[in-house]
C-alpha cells in the first residue's frame, strides 16, 4: 500500500474516535510545541511540567506533569502515550492518559514548509469530561540557522457532559540554532474561544516568551533533549505567568 | 452593532476556514508543485559514507538519497544540515537539504560514528 494511503487511513481512523462532543481549552502548564517531523525508529521517554500563577488574584499556582514514552514506528508516524497530573497548592490528583499521534505528510525538506497532522486523544480520571481531542496540522519551515513552528489546533471533550465544545487555538515557536547544547528562541501558546464563537481578545487565552532549547549526546544513539520556557500572559484572561519545560531521553 | 458583530463573526467564520484550508490546499497543489532537486546518492557499506564528501552549490535544494547495504542500521545525522533520519539495512532513505549559505557540514552515522563520517561542501 503507497505510504500517502496508509497514512490517511491511519489518520482516518483515528479522526471517527472523537465524532461526538465536549471540552476545556485553557493550554495546560505542561503543554509544548509539536513538530511535524518523525523519526523513525526513535524511542524516547518523556517528562513535561509546568506550573502557571493565575491572574485572578488567587496566590495558589496550578502545576501539571507528565511522564510518557514515545516511538516512530516508521518515517511518518510517531506515537506516544502520557499519564498526567496536576496539582493546585495542596492538592494532587492523577489527570488523565493521554494517547498522542503525529504523522509527517511531507518528506522532509522538500518543500518550504514541512506539514504533519497531529491527533491526541485523552481519557480525564473526571469520567463526567469524557474523551479529550485535540487535533490539527503542523507546520515548520527552516531558513539558514533560524527554525519556525506554527501548529493550527482545534480541541474538544466528547461524550461527556462537562467542558461542551471545541476550541480553536494555535502556537507558535522561532528558534535559532545556535549550538547543539544550547539555541534560543520563544513561543507562543493561544487559545481564541470556541470555533464557531470566538472570544474577545482580552477574553482569549494568549501567553508568550523566551525559551531555551538543547541537547546533549550521552552515547551511542543516546541523548537528552530538553526545552525550557517562560511565558507572560497576554490578555486579561491567560495566566499571568507560566514557566514550562520537558526533558527527553532518547534511546 | 449587530451588523458588526454579525460582520465580525462572520470573518472570523472565514479566517477559520482559511486557517484549515491553507494547509490542506498546500498539501493538495504538492503534487503539482514538486520542485525538482538535484539528486546525490550515498551509499554505506561497512560502516562508512561513499562518497563521504559531497559538493553542492550554494542556495540550492539538493536531494539526498542514501542506501545502507550493511546488515545493521544506521542514523544519518547532522546537527549542521538539521536532519536525523534513520536507514534501515538493506533499504533506502531520501530527504532533502539546503538552500544553505557556502562552507561545510559535517555529518555522521548515529551507530558508526567513528567510522561513518562526510561532509558537504558548499561552494
Amino acid at each position: 500500500m503507497p505510504h500517502a494511503i496508509k497514512r490517511l487511513f491511519c489518520i482516518g481512523l483515528l479522526s471517527f474516535t472523537p465524532l461526538i462532543h465536549a471540552a476545556e481549552y485553557l493550554s495546560g502548564p505542561a503543554d509544548y510545541i509539536y513538530s511535524p517531523i518523525v523519526e523513525e525508529g526513535e524511542r524516547e521517554i518523556d517528562t513535561k511540567f509546568g506550573t502557571q500563577s493565575p491572574r485572578n488574584g488567587d496566590t495558589t499556582r496550578q502545576s501539571g506533569a507528565s511522564i510518557g514514552f514515545g516511538y516512530g514506528v516508521n518515517s511518518w508516524w510517531f506515537t506516544e502515550i502520557y499519564g498526567k497530573a496536576i496539582w493546585d497548592g495542596n492538592t494532587s490528583q492523577f489527570d488523565a492518559v493521554e494517547w498522542e499521534n503525529k504523522f509527517q505528510l511531507t518528506e522532509t525538506g522538500k518543500y518550504p514548509v514541512d506539514i504533519g497532522f497531529l491527533i491526541e486523544l485523552e481519557r480525564p480520571q473526571n469520567r463526567n469530561e469524557g474523551y479529550e481531542a485535540k487535533y490539527g496540522f503542523l507546520l515548520q519551515s527552516e531558513w539558514k540557522k533560524w527554525q519556525a513552528n506554527l501548529n493550527l489546533l482545534m480541541q474538544g471533550h466528547y461524550t461527556g457532559t462537562e467542558n461542551q465544545g471545541t476550541y480553536l487555538g494555535y502556537q507558535g515557536q522561532l528558534k535559532y540554532r545556535l549550538q547543539p547544547e544550547f539555541e534560543v528562541g520563544a513561543q507562543i501558546y493561544s487559545w481564541l474561544g470556541q470555533v464557531n464563537s470566538w472570544n474577545t481578545d482580552q477574553q482569549q487565552q494568549s501567553s508568550v516568551g523566551p525559551a531555551i532549547f538543547g541537547k546533549t549526546k550521552l552515547g551511542r544513539k543516546e541523548a537528552i533533549k530538553y526545552n525550557v520556557a517562560y511565558l507572560w500572559g497576554t490578555t486579561a484572561a491567560s495566566p499571568r505567568n507560566t514557566i514550562r519545560m520537558q526533558a527527553e531521553y532518547e534511546f | 452593532m449587530i451588523l458588526i458583530n454579525n460582520q465580525s463573526k462572520y470573518m472570523k467564520n472565514h479566517l477559520l476556514s482559511l486557517l484549515f484550508a491553507v494547509p490542506t490546499l498546500f498539501m493538495g497543489t504538492l503534487s503539482y508543485a514538486s520542485p525538482t532537486a538535484t539528486e546525490i546518492y550515498i551509499s554505506i557499506k561497512k560502516g562508512r559514507f561513499s562518497p563521504s564528501e559531497i559538493e553542492i552549490p550554494a542556495d540550492t535544494k539538493v536531494k539526498l538519497t542514501i542506501e545502507n547495504f550493511d546488515d545493521t542500521p544506521e542514523e544519518f545525522e547532522s546537527y549542521d544540515l538539521n536532519r536525523e533520519v534513520l536507514i534501515n539495512p538493506g533499504s533506502k532513505a531520501s530527504f532533502y537539504i539546503g538552500p544553505l549559505s557556502a562552507g561545510n557540514y559535517k555529518f555522521e552515522g548515529e551507530f558508526s560514528p567513528e567510522t561513518a563520517q562526510g561532509i558537504v561542501r558548499v561552494k
